[in-house]
């Protein structure tokens, strides 16, 4: 076994193990959790079999392995950021709502008089 | 019936308080709001008998509206009429907005710039664009082809409506929005023509070209909520 191979496999051990004391924690969600594990163990196959790349990029028609991973990591890439996008709206709308319960504040108990009235 | 107009206001300082005194004799009460600006805009529309509200924080025309119309509704406004503060929306036509509902035939009316009346000054460009938007509006998001104009600030509705229609989005996708929210929804609406008015100002405040992407942009994200 190659050294990067030690070194990768320990890396990725260590992720496992932190996205579940995360997930003890209740900082991430169990889902999360599962879905993050699918990921290192997927990338832990890959490293102990690297041929496994190849085999499934010439069943998917790409070339080769490595390109195979590079088209996955886009895709993968896209989807964080646009998660990312997503989450931001999110908390635009909260900061949107807080500016507006302070701006509603200055009307307190006003409303429109009936003398007020021209229609 | 009491009309309440609800003017979202972004840097008007030299507008806003000759655009609140052209709608008053229209309506019985005029909503400012202050979208955040850093210019004496607050200040100006304070010189008015409009009830002046403030943003801390620019937050978007779409957010400036839904917090105007809140406040509306807390007022008690039985209409509640969006309008812009720069002028470009004709104060005269508000009559003819808030017809439909006074007589009972309809919840919610846009002002259109596509039925017949010309718009001042509208360029090429402009309606080109426009009439991409509808083309999306209707393949996209379903907003019935029957709507004329995609993109319309100019709107009256009923208290009942302004209640139902949950819009959330902050910047200029509002339009889009209320429009698919009210025609998906077993609201009464009609538009009625409207002139717009186009001048060097408006144009160069309004909206170019390249925000139809970010109109998209934040549909679809609005989408995934």
């Amino acid at each position: 076994m190659l050294v990067i191979q030690l070194v990768l496999l320990a890396a990725l051990f260590a992720a496992f193990l932190l996205t579940w004391k995360r997930a003890q924690e209740r900082v991430i969600r169990r889902r999360e959790a599962l879905i993050w594990s699918a990921l290192w163990m997927a990338a832990a196959l890959l490293i102990f079999w690297p041929e496994l790349a190849s085999h499934v990029a010439s069943f998917v028609g790409v070339g080769r392995g490595a390109d195979l991973v590079v088209y996955a990591a886009v895709i993968v890439l896209f989807v964080l950021i646009f998660n990312i996008h997503v989450a931001l709206d999110r908390l635009d709308r909260k900061l949107t709502q807080l500016v507006r319960q302070e701006a509603l504040k200055e009307i307190g108990d006003a409303s429109l008089k009936p003398e007020d009235t021209r229609v | 019936m009491k009309v309440a107009a609800v003017m979202p206001a972004y840097f008007e300082e030299p507008r806003i308080a000759e655009a609140v005194l052209g709608v008053f004799p229209y309506v019985d009460a005029v909503i400012v709001v202050d979208d955040g600006s850093e210019d004496g805009t607050a200040e100006q529309a304070r010189t008015t008998e409009a009830t002046v509200l403030r943003h801390s924080l620019n937050r978007g025309q779409g957010a400036a509206l839904r917090t105007g119309t809140e406040a509306a509704l807390a007022l008690g406004a039985d209409i509640i009429v969006h309008i812009d503060a720069d002028g470009q929306h004709d104060p005269e036509a508000i009559a003819s907005l808030t017809k439909p509902i006074l007589s009972g035939h309809a919840d919610i009316v846009f002002g259109s710039r596509f039925l017949g009346m010309e718009a001042e000054g509208m360029p090429v460009t402009r309606k080109a664009l426009l009439m991409a938007a509808r083309q999306f509006n209707a393949l996209v998001l379903g907003v019935s082809r029957k709507v004329s104009d995609p993109q319309s600030g100019f709107r009256a509705m009923s208290a009942d409506a302004a209640r139902l229609i949950d819009f959330q989005q902050d910047r200029m996708a509002h339009c889009s929005e209320i429009l698919r929210l009210v025609t998906r929804s077993g609201l009464r609406w009609q538009e009625v023509p409207t002139r717009i008015r186009y001048t060097e100002d408006t144009l160069a405040k309004g909206q170019k070209p390249t925000d139809a992407f970010k109109i998209v942009w934040q549909l679809i994200i609005g989408a995934f909520h």
